[in-house]
């Protein structure tokens, strides 16, 4: 599958270039680690050799936005393509400074969740091949199928915008969701009592190492200067104790509502390998129950802290 | 923010303290008339008079969580009855997602209370504290970030930044 797509990649890239619609194009390059794939920003036509589409494109590149200055032209998948519309809504990047290829998003793999599937260690696995609905693992010569739904990333299983929300052209390909059958996964924590659900956090809580990667990688962790790295005063200590981990996440959950889009990257990345997206769909549902407020899918609609109703829900409040 | 350590047993003695953002305009002169029409209520709450409630940070009420306070109160003037028009309507939303993360994530919803208290409700405002220092009196010591709860408590004071 991939040729083609390559091939009509390069030729909208290089014409961008040559018409100098485009100062620099955001897109994926072969990385040095297996079954990863590095941002590649190319500045001119010779650049483009690196690029690179076959599978392995879970990084959100809308993060890079923030440093390119110039025209920008970058690829997107379905779920990027909404932190994209969160960050032209918050003025971080203009529409006009864009050219939105969007790219066909068969699912991406999470290799950990592959190797746990085929039983293996990571650095056993020899390849990964999505064939159609089934993966194909290979682990010393010998290969084995797995379903789509114990390879892929877990927000892939519940896909809800294959195709991109805005785009100036899409690359050909099938824009649909990866697995069409699969339901939401319901949250068995949501329903367990108050003591047990701090059992379980503060224990996720005490892994956490403060190496901010879920930060970093964060497209709506756009400030210049965050508020962990604040010393007068030092809003919070980071010394990574359980009790500063937990001032930190949520807090920063609380700066991420609304603009989070619900991309997955945080928990994608972090090294711990710490639950964090089970926060954010917490918000993101609560969001939508309180204001009826999807991150990232309309450009008009104002972020919830930065409107308010007079008839907002208040039962909570004596 | 720093809280001073305080002598602290599991025993009948014990007894919470509470911190309580107090919009200028309304709660804080409510409380005040709590104290001048003489009624009484618990004196475990510790005032920090802000402009309005719309001044408190969601991260003013993690830190005074992890700082080791038993309970968190965030008052302000009713809807409608904001000295800046809208501040208690942002403050609103911005409570109504945070007070369901901190249930979320395990911290009891009995130990941080948001009300609304005018200058006027000096009653309102001893019956808010009453049953926001009972239910934390039923909930026990805020241990949530102590590193081995019941070994410490039995010390007695400690720091809370252990």
């Amino acid at each position: 599958m991939p040729e083609k797509i390559e091939e009509e990649l390069l030729a909208i890239v290089s014409r961008l270039f040559d018409e100098g619609r485009i100062h620099h194009f955001l897109g994926y390059g072969k990385g040095t680690v297996k079954f990863k794939t590095t941002p590649l920003i190319a500045r001119n036509r010779e650049d483009l050799r690196g690029l690179w589409v076959e599978g392995f494109c879970a990084t959100n590149l809308t993060l890079y936005l923030k440093e390119i200055k110039g025209q920008v032209g970058l690829l997107v998948k379905g779920c990027d393509s909404r932190s994209l519309v969160s960050l032209i809504k918050e003025g971080q990047v203009r529409r006009e400074d864009l050219y939105v290829v969007g790219l066909p998003c068969p699912g991406q793999i999470d290799p950990v969740k592959v190797a746990e599937a085929a039983g293996c260690e990571n650095e056993e696995l020899e390849e990964i091949t999505l064939r159609g609905s089934e993966v194909a693992v290979r682990v010393a010569g010998q290969e084995k199928i797995l379903p789509k739904t114990l390879a892929l990333l877990d927000k892939c299983l519940n896909c809800q915008y294959p195709k991109p929300l805005i785009f100036d052209c899409l690359l050909p390909g099938e824009y649909v969701a990866p697995v069409p059958e699969a339901t939401p996964t319901e949250d068995v924590l949501r329903k367990k009592p108050v003591p047990e659900k701090w059992a379980f956090w503060a224990e996720q809580f005490k892994r956490c190492l403060r190496c901010y990667a879920c930060r970093n990688v964060c497209p709506a962790c756009f400030c210049p200067r965050c508020i962990v790295e604040e010393n007068m005063p030092q809003w919070v200590s980071p010394l990574p104790t359980m009790g500063d981990n937990f001032v930190f996440h949520l807090m920063r959950l609380m700066h991420v509502t609304g603009t989070c889009t619900s991309c997955g990257e945080c928990q994608r990345v972090c090294p711990m390998g710490i639950p964090l997206m089970k926060l954010n769909e917490k918000m993101t549902d609560d969001i939508g129950e309180l204001f009826d407020f999807v991150g990232g899918v309309d450009p008009d609609k104002p972020f919830p802290f930065r409107t308010y109703r007079q008839e907002d829900p208040d039962k909570f409040i004596k | 923010m720093e809280v001073k350590p305080e002598v602290e047993k599991k025993s009948k003695d014990w007894e919470p303290r509470i911190l309580a953002f107090l919009c200028r305009w309304c709660s804080y002169a409510g409380a005040d008339l709590t104290g001048s029409s003489r009624i009484s209520y618990p004196p475990n709450v510790r005032i920090l008079r802000v402009p309005c409630s719309g001044r408190v940070n969601p991260l003013f009420i993690l830190k005074t969580l992890r700082a080791g306070m038993d309970g968190v109160l965030v008052s302000g003037c009713h809807p409608g009855d904001c000295h800046y028009t809208a501040g208690n309507y942002n403050a609103r939303r911005k409570f109504a997602v945070l007070s369901r993360l901190l249930e979320y994530v395990g911290i009891d919803p009995r130990r941080v209370q948001f009300s609304w208290v005018s200058a006027s409700e000096g009653d309102k405002f001893a019956k808010v504290v009453s049953e926001l220092v009972a239910g934390v009196k039923a909930l026990g010591p805020n241990e949530l970030f102590r590193l081995n709860p019941s070994k410490q408590t039995a010390q007695g004071p400690q720091s809370p930044r252990q």
